[in-house]
């Protein structure tokens, strides 16, 4: 068969001329380019074109008012003399290492929750969405600097407990559990990503286990965790390149700052700093080009790994 | 069952929900300018919530006198104003008129992004004319100064004598001070403490660096003094870090951007005399008082009147007679000095200052200003080029030297490698 299934289909006459395949084919194509190209002019003009710019300006001396200086790589040797910088690497790596599987974590444990038949279920997912919806806003970082200031109400909590912290946004050891914490609340995303994997799986694989006497244990090891492997694998790098770019909740959270004692200072928080505080946008694009092959070499790397423990039905594996 | 084809179906429907729920918090696009008839100015400033209403208060008298001219005003804090500003000037749209502090006046002026203010109409008669200078680089006339303010020291009068310690007169060196500060903390017992650690602060180290004859930067743009120097400094309050005299930096953390001294937690402030207003404001304080900064040295306080903020005007505005307008009535209106009493500082212009009266806490502050004149010096030169940066990390610094997180050598290690690397970047 050499023939591809979709042309197979539109063929009127399995014996039609080779030429008029390919004119039907560059039809279709022409015809799937005109409704792509809205998209793809954006795409162009807001996403590559800066981009390729910002390479340019990652090799310059570019203080936003005067004409960038090419200065070759310095830039990105001075990145790795930097100490602020490696500050801010050292701040985003335990972010993404602790925050992200405590999300993951979060986010499966609750889609399993929501996946039973229950009454009120709708209002259940709305729920635990919700924080989702608002968590990316400026005024959830406000809220959660208020939460766990001096006498808010995470402090006073605790306090009944007998554990005196004090306030956490003061506390250089404290800001990033506060930070983690923000991000593992808003689990709705791959939540919702999860439930939706969840309910794909049949229902009398569980029902076979029970028969064989299989505990719940058992049944997440052996059933769930394998039929969903496709979708912890999707969320996890989606939400491990989300928290590379944490940005708006530091910056708030912090002042602008990166504070206090540089608990704060992420990555895209100092990349932003060096760019609009202290004009240095060639430094600033240089750390970006830098963030975008990195998470590219994790993201590599997730796929590489992902063969001995993704399980796609079908697949011999 | 996820096969791979089914399985970005199940992704997609996944995350075409959560964008499409995403997409409800997405914010209103801003207002733009009314096309009535007037000309319309934007103008920005930072500031608090008393300085946003005094404003508002300026521009309806502005526009009621200039039925031409509309003003669109807006605001923010001081560290995000300097973000907000360089984006702005790096896509060509800085507002026609902004309120400037002369630490980013040669950012922005040196690099052609401020109306050259001698081109334009704008009456200076009535201005000191050792004043106009801190406005002015290489011939060129940037920023009008609205008002003056020199650094003192506050205190709130009442919160002494209820912990009963006697009212300083401001005749004291750094020992004495920091003997102050200790009492106040002591007797403060946990509530109050003596005050925030003013060694953190730039513009006092430059005070500290004048009572020792020292210039802060030298003509050709390099630095003044030595890390032996900002050691110095930054030892002066050594015995004082980690105990009640100085707020620890965690509460002063948790505050921001709220002032220690206005959230009423210290006994003291080190700053400058025009955040008189702001301070009363915050604090609900029926009184402070305003003395002079500790010198070792009791002839040389080395204090001088800095422009506390100028009137600049983008370099792009359309409508530079309508901001040259706006600027002239905000230095020189008596008017406007009637609103803004001494919250922007002392007013520069005569006309305006000899317009306004100054009652009680005001008169505090201009009383303070007269009272100092013998030892004042010349306004310093706009700083340097990146000056505001090196602020920034001056306070910084100072706060991971206060976190404990540095010692003062590593601390001035760290500023000395920044000012470098930031000097050698901008020459």
């Amino acid at each position: 068969m050499t023939q591809s299934p979709t042309l197979s289909r539109r063929s009127t006459s399995p014996s039609a001329p080779a030429p008029r395949k390919s004119k039907r084919s560059g039809a279709d194509a022409r015809a799937g380019y005109t409704f792509l190209l809205p998209w793809l002019l954006g795409f162009i003009a807001l996403t590559v074109g800066p981009m390729i710019s910002s390479l340019y300006l990652s090799f310059t001396n570019y203080n936003l008012f005067e004409p960038p200086k090419w200065i070759g790589l310095d830039n990105y040797i001075t990145l790795f003399q930097d100490e602020r910088f490696l500050q801010s690497v050292g701040v985003t790596l335990s972010y993404v290492v602790f925050g992200t599987p405590l999300k993951l974590a979060a986010a499966l444990a609750i889609a399993m929750l929501l996946n039973s038949k229950r009454r009120g279920q709708g209002f259940y997912r709305s729920a635990f969405y919700a924080p989702s919806l608002i968590g990316a806003s400026v005024s959830i970082a406000i809220v959660w600097k208020a939460m766990f200031g001096d006498a808010g109400p995470v402090d006073q909590g605790l306090s009944f407990f007998g554990i005196n912290l004090g306030g956490w946004v003061g506390n250089p050891t404290m800001t990033m559990p506060m930070m983690i914490l923000l991000t593992v609340w808003q689990f709705g995303a791959p939540m919702v990503i999860f439930l939706a994997g969840l309910k794909q799986i049949p229902a009398d694989l569980y029902e076979a286990a029970s028969m064989d006497g299989a505990g719940p244990v058992r049944k997440f090891l052996n059933i769930t965790w394998p039929m969903l492997s496709p979708v912890v694998f999707f969320n996890l790098l989606m939400e491990t390149i989300h928290a590379f770019q944490i940005f708006a909740s530091a910056y708030i959270i912090s002042n602008g700052e990166g504070g206090p004692a540089g608990s704060t200072l992420f990555y895209t928080l100092y990349l932003y700093l060096r760019g609009f505080s202290d004009f240095r946008m060639g430094y600033a694009s240089a750390m970006a080009w830098l963030l975008l092959i990195v998470v590219g070499i994790i993201t590599m790397i997730f796929f590489k790994t992902s063969k001995s423990w993704v399980h796609y039905s079908g697949d011999s594996k | 069952m996820i096969d791979r084809r089914n399985f970005l179906t199940t992704v997609a429907i996944g995350s075409a929900a959560a964008a499409a729920l995403a997409a409800c918090g997405a914010p209103a696009a801003s207002q733009t300018g009314s096309a009535a008839n007037p000309v319309t100015i934007n103008y920005t400033w930072w500031g608090n919530d008393d300085r946003a209403e005094r404003t508002r208060k300026a521009i309806a008298l502005f526009e009621a006198k200039n039925p031409d001219i509309k003003v669109n005003g807006n605001f923010t804090d001081f560290a995000g104003y300097w973000q907000k500003r360089a984006t702005e000037a790096a896509g060509g749209g800085l507002p026609d008129v902004m309120q400037w502090d002369l630490s980013y006046l040669r950012d922005y002026g040196q690099r052609n992004q401020l109306l050259d203010l001698s081109t334009v109409k704008i009456n200076t008669d009535a201005f000191d004319k050792s004043l106009l200078p801190s406005g002015q680089i290489k011939g060129k006339t940037y920023g009008i100064p609205t008002s003056t303010n020199a650094f003192a020291v506050y205190y709130d009068p009442a919160k002494l004598a209820s912990l009963g310690i006697a009212e300083p007169d401001g005749t004291w060196n750094y020992k004495e001070f920091n003997a102050f500060l200790a009492e106040v903390g002591a007797k403060g017992n946990g509530a109050l403490f003596g005050g925030t650690d003013y060694t953190s602060v730039w513009w006092m180290f430059n005070v500290w660096l004048r009572q020792n004859n020292i210039e802060a930067f030298t003509e050709d743009g390099k630095l003044g003094f030595t890390k032996d120097d900002l050691k110095k400094w930054w030892n002066t309050t050594a015995d004082l870090r980690g105990t009640p005299a100085i707020i620890s930096e965690e509460r002063f953390t948790q505050l921001a951007p709220k002032s220690p001294f206005g959230s009423n937690v210290t006994g003291s402030e080190v700053t400058w005399d025009n955040f008189m207003a702001s301070y009363l404001g915050d604090s609900g304080a029926k009184e402070l008082k305003l003395v002079p900064v500790p010198s070792d040295d009791p002839d040389n306080l080395g204090l001088f009147l800095k422009p506390s903020m100028l009137m600049v005007a983008s370099a792009k505005t359309k409508n530079k007679d309508a901001a040259a307008r706006f600027i002239e009535f905000m230095v020189n209106d008596p008017e406007v000095g009637q609103i803004f009493k001494t919250s922007r500082g002392v007013p520069a212009s005569k006309t305006q200052r000899d317009g306004t009266t100054f009652e009680g806490t005001d008169k505090l502050v201009v009383d303070y200003e007269k009272s100092i004149e013998k030892y004042l010096k010349d306004a310093p030169e706009p700083p340097i080029v990146g000056f505001g940066t090196l602020e920034a990390s001056f306070k910084r610094i100072s706060s991971d030297l206060n976190y404990g997180k540095l010692s003062v050598d590593g601390a001035t290690d760290a500023w000395f490698k920044e000012a470098e690397d930031l000097i050698k970047q901008n020459a």
